[in-house]
C-alpha cells in the first residue's frame, strides 16, 4: 500500500511540478530556508538522535538520499520520485504523521519541494560555517551599506536623524547607563564642530561609568551572584571578579583576552593577581552544602552547569539535551558534551561549598578600584625603587672601588643621602604594603588539579552511571577542531574559543553587543545560534560584524564606536508610517526599549544628586522591604537578615546592589532582572501593574523624588525653570506645551493640597534617611517632590527613545 | 512627529503582544495561541476561553508543605512496624536505596512506627487512615483523593523542592504557578493573576528561594506576587506616608499626560499598555486592601477556620485569604508552610505543624463546599518528599526522627475534577515502597508510567489537565528547545479524575 501511494501521489507530483518548474528557478537556500524546517518538524524522530537504527535520516544529505529498499527519501537522479515529496502530500499517510505535535504549513510543504526538485542538496547550519568578510554593497559607514541593502527590495530608506538632544540622551545611556549631564548637553548642543557627535562617543567611552554599565551585561550572562545559590544560600566571596570586570571594560582589555583569563587565567605562565581574580568565572556556579548531599552527585552537577553556561555565553547553544542523549536538533553527541565538561572536571575546589565566604581555593586581592589602584601602584613604585637602588649600588660600588682609604671612610662614616632616601621611601612603601594586605579580602579562583580526574560518559546525566572509556577533553567538532599543539585544559579551550576558525564566538558576542545597543539583537534568539535558533535579520551584518571584531584584535570600544556611529543608530527611533515593521528587523528605525532596572534607579540617584559615585567593594543593602529574606532564609543561614546599609552605601549604582541569589532585591526582580541562579542572556522586558506601585511608593523612589525636588527648588528660580531643568535632566530637552501644562496642573493641585496639609507635606518630606533642607517652604517643596516622582515613574525617565 | 494612524497602531499592538507573549490584557491566550495555531484566536470575540479543552477547575489553590511531611505519621497506616520496633529495617526492602549522608553513617537503620493512633475514616470508597495528628482533615474524608503512592526523584531539599515547583532539580526553569499564569492569565484585572503566601511556623527549618514561584526564562510578568502578612501585602502597594488616593490621581493623570505625549511622539504601544498598567496599580490599591479587610467576615467563618485565621500570616489566615482570592477569580494560589523536616524531634515538630495547618486546610475544603466554589477549585496538599521508615537518631518509644524519603510519600487533592473520598496508590508494610494491587514492591520509574503510582511529572500534568491544559502542548521555546513544565514526562492519571 505504501509503494502504491507512492506512486499515485508521484502522478499528482508530477502535475505539479510542471508548474513548480518555474518556481523551482529561484534556488531555496538550503541553510537559511529548509534546514530550520526539518530541524523543527522532523528531526524530533529522523534527526541526530534518531533512535530506530533504521530509520532515515534527515539531518545529513547521505542520510536522506539513502536507498530504503528501491525508493530514497531524497532521489537525485529523478527528484520528482523522491519519496519526500510523496509522503509531504500524502493524505492519509502523511509526514510528519497525523498525531505529531508539529506540521507542516502548506508554504513549507511547497518550499520542501521546490528544493527537492532543485536537487535536494545540503549545505552546513550557517552558524558552524566561519564568517568570511563580505565586501560592503557600498561606500560610507559600513553598518548603513548592510542595512541599506536590506531596504532595497521592500522600497524603504533610513528614517530622519533623531534631534541632537534625544541622540545625546540614547548615546550616553546606551554607553555609560546614565544621561549626559546638563554641562556636558549644552556644550554638546552648542559645538557645531563637524565631528561633534564622535567627540561626545569618546567622552562616554572613556568614563568609569562606562565599564559599570557595559559589566552589567555580562555578570548577568556569567551568572554573577553575591551568595552560593543554593539551600542555605551562605555569603561567596567573589566580590573582586566583578569590579575586575569593570576594571578590565574601562581598560577595553581585548575580547580574547578577557575570556582567555577568566577561562583559564590560573593556567598563564606566571599569572597575575588580576588573571587569578578573573578565573573566578569558572567558580560561578551556584553550590551547595546542603546536609547530606552525595560529592559525587554535585561534582556533575557543578559540571553540568558550567558546561551549559559555557554554551550559552560563548556558543549560543544549548547544551543541555546532549547531557542526557545526543542533540535533538543541532549536530552534537551526547558524547561530545561529556568531552567538553571533561576541561571543567579537574578543578581543585571541593563538589561542596561547606557554605563557606572562603570556598577554596581562594586568594586575597584588594577590596576595591580604589585600593587596587593604591596597590598597583605601590607594586609599581616597588619596582621602581629597586631599579634605582640596583643603580646606585652599582655606582657606589664603583666609586668604592676606585677610592682610596680615607674616602673609603669618609663614606663609611656619612651613609649616602641617595641611599638613604631610597631606604626610607623602601620602608614606607612596605609599610604601607603590609597595611593593604591587611585590607585585602577573599575572591573565589580557579586552580587546576596535579592529576586531571577521568571523565567518561553519565548515562542519562546520572552521576552514578559512568560509562564507557575515560573521555580525552576535546571540543564540539561541528564547530572547529582544536587548535593544534594548544594543551587539552581550560587554557587550550580558551585558545579554541577565541581561534580565527571558531565559526560561533565571535558572532554570538557581537549580536549581543548589538543588542545592549540596539535593544534587540541580529539574531533574537542570542542565546541559540543552533538548528532551531531564529535566523539574523542581516546575515552579512553579522559575518562582517563578527570578523571585524577579530581584525580589531579583539576592540569593545571599537565595535561599540562603529555601531553607535552609524546612521543606523542615529535614526529617529518613531513608528513609521508606510514601514511595516513592527519588530523593527528592518532597523528602518533607532532603538526605542525601556530600560533596565539598574538604570532606572541610577537616572533618579544621579538626577537627585545622590548618587554616589564609589567604584567597586562588597555588595550594598539600599532599603529594602523588611522580612523578605527572613522568610525564605534557613536559619542557619548567613543571609536570612538583611541588614541595611547605612551612609553613602544606600546610594551606590545599582550594579553593587548585594545579589542573593535566592532572594534578589525586589527592584531588580519587579523590572526583569534575572535570578542570577542561571545564565540569562537576553531580559525580558514586562510591563506590570506591580512596576508602577513599585517606581511610585518605594522608599527610595521617594527620597531619590524629594531630593530632585530640592535641587530642582535650589537651581531654579521659577516653575518655568525648574521644570526645565527637571526634563533636561530626565529628557535632555525642555518641556513642549502639553507636557508644561500637564505638570502645571499637578504642581498646582499639589501645592493647594499641602499648603493646608503642613503635616502630611512633612511626612512626605521625611521620607528617606538624607536630612531634607528645612529651609525650603514644606508646601513647595512637597508639590515639587510629587512633581519629580511623577516625571521619574513617567515614560521620559524609563524609555531609551 | 504626525504619521500615527491610529487603527494601524491598534493592529500593531495586537501583533507586538502575540509576538513578544505578552499577557497584560490577561487571558493568557498567548500561550495558546502559540499552542494551536490562530484558529482559536480567530473564533474568539474577546473571549477566548485560555484552555486546550473544557477544565474541571478554574483555579488551584496549592498548599506547600515544605521540608518533607512524614506520611508515616499522618497517612500510613502500617501496623507491622510496631511489631518491628526498633529492628533493623530488612535489607530487602530498602534494596540498594541511595540513603541521603545524614543517616548513612548509622549503625543500624531500626523500624519507626508511629506513636500515634489511626482511625478509619469513611470516605466514598474503603475509608482512608488518618492520624490523631489531622482530625480536622480527617473529617473531610469524602472529599479527598488521598494519594499514597507519589514520588520524586531527589532525596535533598533544595533539588527536591526545586523539582516539584519547576520540573527540574537544579535553578533556571519556569515555576509551576508561571506555567499556569502563562497558560492561563488573569481573570480578575483588579488583582494580581498567581499569589503566594507564606504561612507562619515555629520550626522554619527549611529555605525557600524565590525561583519556587519565579519564572526562570518567561518573561517576568509570569511570577508569583507575594502577599504578605508584614508590611505591605503587596509589595510597595500603600501610598508615601502624607500621599493620599486623591494625590495620587492627580500624580497619575499627570503621568499620563506625559505618557501620552510621548506615545503622540513615538508611537510605541508599550506606552499606551504602561499607561494601561498605572491604572492597574491604583485599582490594586483599592482592590488588595478590600481583600485583606476581614471585617466582613462572619463569625462562624472564623468557628471554621479557627480563631487564628484573625491573625495575618498563620496558615488559617492564609487559607481563608486563599478562598476570599478564589471567590475573586485569582486562578493561581500557592501557600507555602515550612517546618516538616523532623530529622530529630519528629512527634514535638509534627504536632505543631499539623495544629498549624489542619483546621485551615479542613474549613478551606469546607467553605468552598458551602459556597458552592469546591467542583471548580482544585486544593492540592503535599511536601516535596516523605520520610523514612527507620529512625534517625534515637528511637524511642515517644521520641524519634525520620530522614529524607523520595520513593514514596502522600499527597492528598480535591475538588475541581478530582473523584472525591478515595484513596489511589498502595506502599508495603512500612511504607517505604510503592506496591502493585497484590502488594508487591514495585519500582516505577517517570518514562513510563505504572498504573497506582503518580510521579511528580505525573501531578502536574493532572494538575494543568483539570485546568483545562495539555501539559503536552503547553510548551515555551527557550534555546530552541520547546521547554514543558513536565519535562518529557508526565502522565495524567485519569483514575483520579471524576
Amino acid at each position: 500500500m505504501y509503494r502504491a501511494l507512492t506512486l499515485l501521489v508521484s502522478t499528482f507530483v508530477l502535475a505539479f511540478s510542471r508548474g513548480a518548474l518555474n518556481a523551482a528557478d529561484t534556488p531555496v537556500d538550503f541553510a537559511r530556508e529548509i534546514l530550520p524546517v526539518l530541524s523543527n518538524k522532523c528531526f524530533v524522530c529522523h534527526g541526530p538522535d534518531s533512535r530506530k537504527k533504521d530509520l532515515l535520516r534527515l539531518d545529513s544529505f547521505e542520510g536522506a538520499t539513502r536507498d530504503l529498499g528501491g525508493y530514497r527519501a531524497i532521489n537525485t537522479s529523478n527528484p520528482a520520485k523522491s519519496e519526500i515529496i510523496a509522503r509531504i502530500n500524502s493524505a492519509d499517510d502523511s509526514m510528519p504523521p497525523e498525531k505529531a505535535e508539529k506540521k507542516l504549513t502548506p508554504a513549507e510543504r511547497k518550499l520542501i519541494q521546490r528544493w527537492v526538485l532543485q536537487g535536494g542538496g545540503y549545505t552546513k547550519h550557517w552558524a558552524f560555517v566561519p564568517p568570511t568578510k563580505p565586501t560592503t554593497p557600498s561606500q560610507g559607514h559600513p553598518i548603513d551599506a548592510f542595512v541599506r541593502s536590506g531596504f532595497e527590495s521592500k522600497g524603504v530608506s533610513f528614517a530622519t536623524e533623531a534631534d541632537k538632544s534625544t541622540l545625546a540622551r540614547r548615546l550616553a545611556l546606551v554607553l555609560t547607563g546614565l544621561p549626559p549631564g546638563p554641562a556636558l548637553l549644552e556644550s554638546y548642543l552648542k559645538d557645531k564642530n563637524k565631528n561633534a557627535y564622535e567627540r561626545l562617543v569618546e567622552e562616554f567611552l572613556s568614563d568609569p561609568r562606562y565599564g559599570e554599565h557595559q559589566a552589567r551585561y555580562w555578570l548577568d550572562a556569567v551568572r554573577y551572584g553575591d551568595t552560593h545559590g543554593l539551600h542555605l544560600d551562605n555569603k561567596r566571596g567573589i566580590y573582586p571578579y566583578r569590579d575586575w570586570v569593570v576594571r578590565a571594560l574601562n581598560k577595553n582589555l581585548p575580547l580574547d583576552q578577557f575570556i582567555e583569563w577568566q577561562l583559564a587565567g590560573d593556567l598563564l605562565p606566571n599569572p597575575t593577581m588580576e588573571q587569578l581574580v578573573a578565573t573566578g568565572f569558572v567558580r560561578m556556579n551556584p553550590t551547595t552544602a546542603e546536609g547530606g548531599v552525595i560529592p559525587a552527585e554535585f561534582q556533575a552537577k557543578n559540571n553540568f552547569d558550567r558546561t551549559e553556561t559555557l554554551g550559552t555565553v560563548f556558543l549560543g547553544m544549548t547544551m543541555i539535551c546532549s547531557r542526557c542523549h545526543t542533540h535533538k536538533y543541532d549536530p552534537i553527541k551526547q558524547t561530545e558534551y561529556y568531552q567538553l565538561m571533561a576541561f571543567f572536571n579537574s578543578t581543585a575546589e571541593g563538589p561542596l561549598d561547606g557554605n563557606k565566604y572562603e570556598y577554596a581555593p581562594v586568594i586575597k586581592v584588594p577590596s576595591n578600584q580604589s585600593t587596587w589602584e593604591a596597590w598597583e601602584a605601590f607594586k609599581a613604585k616597588q619596582i621602581k625603587l629597586v631599579n634605582q637602588a640596583e643603580k646606585l649600588k652599582s655606582e657606589l660600588d664603583k666609586k668604592w672601588a676606585k677610592a682610596g682609604r680615607d674616602e673609603r671612610f669618609q663614606t663609611l662614616a656619612k651613609p649616602d643621602q641617595h641611599l638613604e632616601k631610597l631606604q626610607k621611601e623602601a620602608s614606607d612603601i612596605a609599610k604601607k604594603i603590609t597595611d593593604a594586605k591587611a585590607k585585602f579580602t577573599t575572591t573565589l579562583v580557579a586552580k587546576e588539579l596535579g592529576k586531571p580526574r577521568e571523565t567518561k560518559l553519565l548515562q542519562r546525566g546520572e552521576y552514578n552511571l559512568p560509562t564507557g572509556e575515560a573521555l580525552q577533553p576535546d571540543v564540539l567538532k561541528v564547530m572547529s577542531p582544536f587548535p593544534e599543539g594548544a594543551p587539552r585544559n581550560r587554557l587550550g579551550l580558551a585558545k579554541w574559543l577565541t581561534s580565527s576558525e571558531q565559526p560561533v564566538v565571535t558572532r554570538v558576542l557581537v549580536n549581543r553587543i548589538w543588542q545592549r545597543v540596539y535593544g534587540e539583537g541580529l539574531v533574537r534568539t542570542p542565546e541559540d545560534f543552533g538548528l532551531q535558533g531564529q535566523q539574523p535579520t542581516h546575515p552579512e551584518l553579522l559575518d562582517w560584524l563578527a570578523v571585524e571584531l577579530q581584525d580589531s584584535k579583539w576592540d569593545l570600544k571599537h565595535m561599540l564606536r562603529l555601531m553607535v556611529t552609524s546612521k543606523t543608530f542615529r535614526q529617529s527611533s518613531a513608528l513609521r508610517d508606510g514601514v511595516d515593521d513592527p519588530e523593527n528587523k528592518l532597523w528602518a528605525r533607532g532603538p526605542r526599549f525601556r530600560l533596565d532596572a539598574e538604570v532606572l534607579r541610577d537616572i533618579a540617584l544621579w538626577a537627585s544628586d545622590l548618587l554616589d559615585p564609589h567604584m567597586g567593594g562588597e555588595g550594598v543593602k539600599p532599603y529594602q522591604p523588611a522580612g523578605l529574606w527572613k522568610a525564605l532564609a534557613h536559619p542557619a543561614s548567613n543571609t536570612k537578615q538583611y541588614q541595611q546599609d547605612k551612609g553613602r552605601m544606600v546610594y551606590r549604582r545599582s550594579l553593587y546592589v548585594y545579589w542573593k541569589r535566592t532572594s534578589p532585591h525586589p527592584m531588580m526582580t519587579l523590572f526583569d532582572a534575572p535570578s542570577r541562579e542561571s545564565s540569562c542572556v537576553k531580559r525580558s522586558r514586562t510591563n506590570t501593574p506591580l512596576q508602577s506601585l513599585s517606581l511610585l511608593n518605594e522608599i527610595q523612589r521617594v527620597e531619590m523624588a524629594r531630593m530632585l525636588a530640592e535641587r530642582l527648588l535650589k537651581q531654579g528660580n521659577t516653575d518655568d525653570e525648574r521644570l526645565n531643568l527637571l526634563f533636561t535632566l530626565l529628557a535632555c530637552r525642555e518641556p513642549n506645551d502639553t507636557e508644561r501644562d500637564a505638570c502645571g496642573k499637578l504642581l498646582k493641585s499639589m501645592r493647594n493640597r499641602y499648603e493646608s496639609a503642613e503635616k502630611d507635606a512633612i511626612e512626605l518630606l521625611d521620607t528617606g534617611e538624607v536630612p531634607r533642607d528645612k529651609s525650603l517652604n514644606t508646601t513647595d517643596h512637597a508639590a515639587w517632590t510629587q512633581m519629580a516622582a511623577t516625571a521619574l515613574a513617567s515614560d521620559l525617565a524609563l524609555m531609551l527613545f | 512627529m504626525d504619521n500615527m494612524n491610529p487603527l494601524r497602531e491598534s493592529e500593531l499592538m495586537i501583533t507586538r503582544r502575540q509576538l513578544f507573549g505578552r499577557a497584560a490584557l490577561g487571558l493568557g491566550t498567548v500561550a495558546l495561541a502559540d499552542a494551536l495555531g490562530p484558529s482559536l484566536l480567530a473564533n474568539s470575540a474577546g473571549q477566548v476561553d485560555g484552555t486546550h479543552f473544557a477544565p474541571k477547575a478554574k483555579r488551584v489553590i496549592y498548599l506547600f508543605m515544605s521540608g518533607g511531611p512524614s506520611h508515616h505519621d499522618l497517612w500510613s497506616h502500617k501496623p507491622k512496624m510496631r511489631e518491628m520496633f526498633g529492628k533493623d529495617l530488612p535489607e530487602h526492602i530498602r534494596d540498594g536505596q541511595r540513603i541521603t549522608g545524614m543517616t548513612a553513617g548509622q549503625k543500624t537503620l531500626p523500624v519507626c512506627p508511629s506513636k500515634y493512633k489511626y482511625t478509619r475514616h469513611d470516605n466514598n470508597d474503603q475509608g482512608v487512615w488518618v492520624s490523631d495528628l489531622l482530625p480536622h482533615t480527617a473529617r473531610m474524608a469524602k472529599e479527598l483523593c488521598v494519594v499514597n503512592s507519589t514520588f520524586t526523584e531527589a532525596i535533598n531539599h533544595d533539588p527536591a523542592i526545586t523539582f516539584i515547583q519547576t520540573g527540574s532539580q537544579v535553578p533556571g526553569r519556569p515555576s509551576l504557578g508561571a506555567w499556569l499564569s502563562y497558560g492561563l492569565g488573569r481573570v480578575n484585572e483588579d488583582l494580581p493573576g498567581y499569589v503566594v503566601m507564606h504561612a507562619r511556623s515555629k520550626f522554619p527549618e527549611q529555605s525557600l528561594f524565590n525561583r519556587l514561584w519565579g519564572t526562570g526564562f518567561m518573561p517576568s510578568e509570569h511570577q508569583g506576587v507575594l502577599l504578605r502578612s508584614e508590611g505591605d501585602p503587596v509589595l510597595y502597594l500603600k501610598n508615601p506616608a502624607g500621599v493620599t488616593g486623591r494625590d495620587r490621581r492627580a500624580q497619575l493623570d499627570a503621568l499620563a499626560a506625559i505618557n501620552q505625549e510621548q506615545y503622540r511622539q513615538f508611537a510605541d504601544p508599550e506606552i499606551l499598555a504602561r499607561i494601561q498598567q498605572h491604572e492597574l496599580a491604583y485599582r490594586m490599591q483599592t482592590s488588595v486592601p478590600e481583600l485583606m479587610d476581614l471585617t466582613g467576615e462572619s463569625d462562624s467563618t472564623f468557628e471554621l477556620y479557627g480563631q487564628e485565621a484573625r491573625q495575618a500570616g498563620t496558615f488559617a489566615a492564609c487559607c481563608l485569604n486563599a478562598r476570599r482570592l478564589a471567590e475573586r477569580d485569582v486562578r493561581n494560589i500557592q501557600i507555602f508552610h515550612r517546618g516538616w523536616d523532623a530529622h530529630g524531634s519528629l512527634p514535638k515538630e509534627h504536632e505543631s505543624q499539623c495544629k498549624d495547618i489542619d483546621q485551615g486546610s479542613a474549613a478551606l475544603i469546607a467553605d468552598l463546599r458551602q459556597r458552592g466554589m469546591l467542583d471548580e477549585t482544585l486544593v492540592v496538599w503535599g511536601g516535596e518528599f516523605g520520610r523514612t521508615s527507620y529512625c534517625q537518631g534515637k528511637l524511642t518509644e515517644t521520641n524519634y526522627g525520620r530522614d529524607h524519603h523520595p520513593r514514596c510519600f502522600t499527597t492528598w487533592l480535591a475538588g475541581g475534577g478530582i473523584k472525591p473520598g478515595i484513596t489511589y496508590g498502595q506502599t508495603d508494610d512500612y511504607a517505604y515502597n510503592i506496591t502493585d494491587a497484590d502488594g508487591n514492591a514495585i519500582k516505577p520509574i517517570k518514562e513510563k508510567w505504572t498504573p497506582g503510582t503518580m510521579h511528580i511529572h505525573d501531578l502536574n500534568a493532572t494538575i494543568l489537565h483539570l485546568l483545562g491544559i495539555d501539559h503536552k502542548r503547553l510548551t515555551y521555546r527557550y534555546q530552541g528547545r520547546d521547554f514543558r513544565l513536565t519535562d518529557t514526562n508526565g502522565h495524567v492519571i485519569h483514575d483520579i479524575i471524576s
